[in-house]
C-alpha cells in the first residue's frame, strides 16, 4: 500500500516537474500578447535583507517550527496528526497565489499590500480549513514580514525566489479587472460553464466536493479533497472575507499549486470567469433571504445560535422536506469538532457543521438534519460489534509516525463503516436544576442519564440510553416502535435524514430513559455525526456543543390584549399631562 | 480654545463618520480593530475621543451661529452610546448590561443637563413648547406624539411579551476552588507543596530564576530570547523539556487552544465553553503551576459543578499522557505565554 502511495507520490512529482518545465519554457518564448486574459508580466522582488532573515528565524523558532519543522519540510511534531499537513515549503509549491500556475507566489519583504503579496496575507489571514490561524494581531506586521523573509530564502530549498534564469512572475490584475455583477444570466452562465468546464467531475453535481473524491492526490502523494462550495468561508484562499467573489475568481484564474487543481486562465476569458465565480459564490450557505450568513470574527465560521426552534404544524408532521412547514421552518447551523476527549480521539472530523431544523404536532418532534459528506458510507456485512457497544476496537491515531504512517496517508484508506448521526437529549432534565445537564458525551450516571436517538446509514434507526463515556449504551424497551425515519437519503454529497420520535408522557413512555420534551422550555440537546469513510465508529466521530431544542408555544391572547391596554393607558397619560399644563398656564391648579 | 475645540471637531466628525461607514459596510468593518486583551481601554479611549468630538462639534456650531439645542444634545449623547456599546463593542455584551450601562449614562446625561437652573430651563424648553403648542409646527409635533408614542409603548410591550427563544444565559465560574490534593496514575500530589519536575537550571537542579529568564519575551509575538531557543540541541534541562512538552502540546492540545495558544484551535469553534486562551493574563497568568497540573489531569469531567463539567470536552489528560508530559506541557505553556506562574510566597 505506502509502496504504491510513494510511487504515485513519485509520477506526481514527475509530472509536476515536466509541467514546470513546459510552462517555463513557454514562457520564455511567447510574446507579452499571449499572456492569458488578466494578467500581466510582474519582475521578481528583490531578496530580503540579512537582518530580515535573521530575525525571522527567531519568529520561526517561536511559532512555526512545531507544525512546520526544522527544515521547513511540513514534518513538525504536530504534523502526523494533521490533515491536511502543514505545507512542506521546500519545494516552493504555495497554494493560494496571484501568479500563473506553477510560479512562485508573490513575496516582497518591503511591500506587505494585500493583492500584491501573497505569502504574508496567507500569515496575516490563515488558511481556514486547515490548522493554519490567521497571525495578524499576534504577530506584528514587521515580524510576519520577516518570518517569510526566512522560509523564501532558507526554508524553499528547490527553487529560489530571486532567481531570473528560472522564475518569472505572471500577475494577475485583479484590482484592475472590473468585477461582473452577479446578476441571474450570469450565474445562470456559470452554472452551464462549470459543467462544460468539467468542475463538477471534482467538484460534484451540486458543488459539495464529493466528485472523484477519492481518486485526487496532491504533489506529495497525500490524498487530497475538492472544496465544498457551499461551505465559503473553509476556502483556504477565503482571506477572512468568505463571500468576496474575488477570491474565487483569483483560484480560478491561478489554480491551486500542488494540487489537481488547474488554471483556467488560458481556455476561459476574464468574462467567463466572473461568471463561473458568481455562480459559485452563490452556493455559498445564506439566510432565507438571501443574505450572507454573519461571520463570527473569533472564528471565522458563520455565527452560532444555540437555541434550535421548532414550530407547531397542525397534524402530521410532513415527510416532504419541499413543504412550506419545512421551508418556514429556522434552519441553524450547528458546528462540528471532532470528538478529542477519550480515546478513540478523532483528530480530523470530516463533518464540521450541520443544519438543523424541527417541526412538532401534538405527538411527537421531528428533526430534519442535513450534512454534506462527500461520501455514502455502508459497511459491507455486518459490523464486528453491537449496535449497543460503545468501547470497540477502534485504534487512535499515534501522535509520531512519520509521513507514511500519518492521518494525511490514512485518509480513503479505512475501513468503511456506516455514516451516522444521533441526537442526545436529557433524561429527566427538569429534575436537574438549571444550568446542570448530563455530561455531553453520553450521560453522567445511571442517576443522570442520556437518551441517544441514533441512525445510521444501513437505514436502521435505534434508541438508547446512555450513563456514561465509557459503558455500552443500554436498549430502550419497544421506543423503536414508537419513532418514524421520514427520510434518509444521500445526493450529491449531502445527507438529509428526518428523525420523529414522541413528545413522551409519562402513561405511554418510561420517565427514567425517555426525553419528555415540554413546550416553552429549554431541552439539552447535543449530535453527533459518524462519517463512515473516515473509519468513524464507537468513539471516533464528530461532536457539538450543547444546543437546545425549543418548543415554540403559540402565541397566547394576552400578549395582544395588554399591549392595547397599556397604549390606552398611555394616551389617558397624555390627556391627563395637556390637562395639567393647559390649566398651570391659565393659573388654575386643580 | 478655539484651535482645541475644532481640534476636537474633527475627531469628532472623523470618528463617526468611521464608526457608520463601519457598522454600515461602507468600509470594511475591520479598519479599526478591537485588539485583543486591550478591548477595555480602547473603549474607554475610543468614547473619550468621541466625547472630546462631540463638546468640539457643538461649540463650532455655537461660534458658527447654529446652536444646537442642549435638549436633542442630551438626547442624542445618549442614544450614541447606547447605539456604540450595541454595534461597537465585539464580542457582544448581553442586553442585561448593556441595560445597565444605558441607565447609568442615562443618569449622568440628566445630571449634566441639570447641572445650573439655567441649563435645566434650555433643557426642559423644547418639552414645554411641544405641550403648549403655540406654534403651528408644535401642534403638528404634539399630535404627532400624541399618536406615536401609544403606538411604539405597545409595541414595544407586544415584543417584550411575544415568547421568544433566546439563548438562556448560563454562567459558569472558569478557575473554581482546587482540591487539596490529587491523584494522578496512582500517585497523589499535594496542590501546596508539588512542583514542576523540569523547572530546572543546566545542572537540573529546580531552578525558577534560571527558568523565568529564559521566557519568551513579553511584548508583541512574544518571541523566544535570542540565546534561548528551545530547538537548539546543545540544550539541558529546562529548555530541552520546554521543547518535549511543546512537542507534546502539538500533537495533542492544539487543536482546541490554538497554535498561538490563543484557545482559537481547529475544533474550538465547535466548543461552548470555547478553550482557554492562555495568553490572557487571566488565566494561567493567574494561577500556580500545581492548580494547572489538576486541571489538566482531571480534565472537563473533574470538574466541580459550578465548573460545568457535563458540558467540558477538556479531556482528564490521565487517561492520554504519563505525568511526566503533562509536566513538560505546562513547562511549556509558561515558556510560550511568556508568563511566569504564581507561586505561594
Amino acid at each position: 500500500m505506502m509502496d504504491s502511495i510513494t510511487r504515485k507520490a513519485g509520477i506526481a512529482a514527475v509530472a509536476a516537474f515536466g509541467v514546470v518545465l513546459v510552462s517555463g519554457a513557454s514562457y520564455s518564448t511567447v510574446s507579452a500578447q499571449a499572456l492569458p486574459e488578466g494578467f500581466k508580466k510582474g519582475d521578481l522582488a528583490p531578496e530580503p535583507s540579512a537582518e530580515m532573515i535573521e530575525a525571522g528565524k527567531r519568529v520561526y523558532f517561536t511559532k512555526c517550527v512545531w507544525c512546520h519543522g526544522v527544515d521547513g519540510a511540513g514534518d513538525g511534531p504536530g504534523a502526523d496528526r494533521l490533515w491536511p499537513r502543514p505545507r512542506n515549503f521546500n519545494q516552493g509549491t504555495f497554494k493560494i497565489r496571484h501568479t500563473a500556475s506553477g510560479e512562485l507566489p508573490l513575496f516582497d519583504a518591503k511591500k506587505p499590500i494585500p493583492g500584491q503579496n501573497d505569502l504574508f496575507e496567507t500569515v496575516t489571514h490563515g488558511l481556514p480549513g486547515s490548522a493554519m490561524p490567521p497571525w495578524e494581531g499576534i504577530l506584528t506586521e514587521e515580524q510576519r514580514l520577516q518570518v517569510l523573509s526566512f522560509v523564501t530564502t532558507q526554508l524553499v530549498k528547490d527553487r529560489k525566489f530571486t532567481d531570473k534564469q528560472s522564475e518569472t512572475q505572471t500577475i494577475l490584475e485583479l484590482a484592475a479587472i472590473k468585477a461582473k455583477p452577479a446578476t441571474d444570466e450570469s450565474k445562470k452562465r456559470g452554472s452551464e460553464l462549470v459543467v462544460e468546464k468539467k468542475c463538477v467531475e471534482c467538484h460534484g453535481m451540486e458543488g459539495r466536493g464529493d466528485g472523484n473524491a477519492f481518486n485526487l492526490k496532491d504533489d506529495w502523494g497525500f490524498s487530497i479533497q475538492p472544496a465544498d462550495w457551499h461551505k465559503c468561508w473553509n476556502f483556504r484562499g477565503s482571506r477572512q472575507d468568505p463571500y468576496n467573489v474575488g477570491n474565487i475568481f483569483r483560484t480560478f484564474s491561478t489554480g491551486v499549486n500542488g494540487t489537481p487543481m488547474p488554471s483556467f486562465a488560458d481556455n476561459t476569458t476574464v468574462d467567463e470567469r466572473w461568471d463561473i465565480a458568481n455562480f459559485v459564490n452563490s452556493l455559498c450557505e445564506r439566510d432565507t433571504l438571501g443574505n450572507p450568513l454573519p461571520i463570527d470574527p473569533l472564528t471565522d465560521k458563520p455565527k452560532i445560535n444555540f437555541v434550535v426552534p421548532s414550530d407547531l404544524v397542525e397534524g402530521e408532521i410532513p415527510a416532504d422536506i419541499e413543504h412550506e412547514a419545512w421551508k418556514k421552518a429556522p434552519k441553524r447551523y450547528v458546528a462540528m469538532g471532532g470528538q478529542i476527549t477519550h480515546k478513540p480521539r478523532n483528530f480530523v472530523n470530516r463533518i464540521d457543521d450541520i443544519w438543523v431544523r424541527s417541526l412538532y404536532n401534538d405527538k411527537s418532534i421531528a428533526y430534519l438534519l442535513e450534512w454534506d459528506d462527500r461520501t455514502k458510507s455502508v459497511a459491507e456485512g455486518k459490523l464486528p460489534w453491537a449496535p449497543t457497544q460503545v468501547n470497540i476496537d477502534i485504534k487512535e491515531q499515534d501522535p509520531k509516525t512519520g509521513e507514511s504512517e500519518s492521518i494525511a496517508a490514512h485518509q480513503n484508506n479505512y475501513t468503511v463503516y456506516n455514516d451516522a448521526i444521533a441526537i442526545e437529549t436529557a433524561v429527566k432534565w427538569k429534575e436537574l436544576p438549571a444550568p446542570i445537564k448530563p455530561r455531553y458525551l453520553f450521560g453522567t450516571n445511571d442517576q443522570f442519564p442520556v437518551d441517544i436517538v441514533k441512525w445510521e446509514a444501513d437505514g436502521s434507526l435505534r434508541a438508547f440510553k446512555g450513563t456514561g463515556w465509557d459503558k455500552d449504551f443500554e436498549e430502550r424497551d419497544n421506543y423503536e416502535e414508537s419513532m418514524k425515519l421520514l427520510k434518509g437519503e444521500w445526493k450529491d454529497g449531502r445527507w438529509y435524514v428526518m428523525i420523529q420520535r414522541p413528545l413522551g408522557n409519562k402513561k405511554d413512555q418510561d420517565y427514567d430513559e425517555d426525553t419528555f420534551f415540554e413546550m416553552g422550555q429549554y431541552i439539552p440537546t447535543v449530535f453527533f455525526a459518524w462519517d463512515g469513510h473516515n473509519g468513524d465508529a464507537g468513539r471516533k466521530m464528530a461532536v457539538s456543543a450543547f444546543f437546545y431544542t425549543f418548543m415554540n408555544p403559540p402565541i397566547p391572547r394576552e400578549t395582544y390584549i395588554y399591549p392595547a391596554v397599556i397604549a390606552v393607558g398611555v394616551v389617558l397619560l397624555e390627556g391627563w399631562v395637556l390637562t395639567r399644563r393647559a390649566n398651570k398656564k391659565k393659573g388654575k391648579t386643580l | 480654545m478655539k484651535a482645541l475645540m475644532s481640534l476636537g471637531a474633527l475627531i469628532g466628525v472623523a470618528g463617526l463618520l468611521l464608526l457608520g461607514g463601519m457598522i454600515f459596510d461602507v468600509i470594511p468593518s475591520t479598519t479599526v480593530r478591537l485588539v485583543e486583551g486591550y478591548m477595555p481601554m480602547q473603549m474607554l479611549f475610543e468614547l473619550t475621543c468621541f466625547v472630546a468630538g462631540f463638546a468640539g462639534l457643538s461649540y463650532m456650531m455655537s461660534v458658527m451661529g447654529m446652536p444646537f439645542p442642549r435638549f436633542w444634545q442630551g438626547i442624542g449623547f445618549w442614544a450614541f452610546i447606547l447605539l456604540y456599546l450595541k454595534y461597537r463593542v465585539y464580542p457582544p455584551i448581553p442586553f442585561s448590561v448593556r441595560a445597565m450601562y444605558g441607565t447609568v449614562s442615562l443618569v449622568a446625561v440628566f445630571m449634566w443637563v441639570s447641572a445650573s437652573e439655567e441649563d435645566w430651563k434650555k433643557f426642559k424648553q423644547p418639552i414645554m413648547n411641544v405641550l403648549d403648542a403655540q406654534t403651528g409646527l408644535n401642534r403638528l409635533l404634539r399630535y404627532a406624539y400624541l399618536v406615536i408614542l401609544p403606538i411604539l409603548i405597545g409595541g414595544f410591550s407586544y415584543n417584550a411579551m411575544v415568547p421568544k427563544s433566546e439563548e438562556p444565559i448560563e454562567l459558569r465560574t472558569v478557575h473554581p476552588a482546587p482540591p487539596a490534593s490529587t491523584k494522578v496514575h496512582g500517585k497523589t500530589y499535594t496542590l501546596q507543596t508539588s512542583q514542576n519536575p523540569y523547572r530546572v537550571n543546566q545542572e537540573g537542579k529546580y531552578d525558577q530564576e534560571y527558568t523565568n529568564a529564559n521566557i519568551v519575551e513579553q511584548g508583541m509575538g512574544r518571541l523566544m530570547k535570542p540565546n534561548a531557543n528551545p530547538w537548539d540541541d546543545k540544550n539541558q534541562g529546562y529548555l530541552k523539556y520546554v521543547r518535549e512538552g511543546g512537542e507534546i502540546f502539538f500533537q495533542n492540545c492544539h487543536f482546541c487552544h490554538g497554535d498561538n495558544l490563543n484557545g482559537r484551535g481547529l475544533h474550538a469553534f465547535a466548543f461552548n465553553p470555547i478553550p482557554a486562551n492562555f495568553t490572557d493574563p487571566g488565566t494561567i497568568a493567574q494561577l500556580q503551576e500545581t492548580f494547572i497540573f489538576w486541571r489538566v489531569s482531571k480534565g472537563g469531567i473533574g470538574l466541580p459543578n459550578e465548573g460545568f463539567p457535563w458540558a467540558s470536552v477538556m479531556p482528564p489528560w490521565e487517561q492520554h499522557l504519563t505525568v511526566d508530559e503533562i509536566w513538560k506541557v505546562i513547562l511549556f505553556e509558561y515558556w510560550h505565554t511568556g508568563y511566569y506562574p504564581r507561586t505561594w510566597d
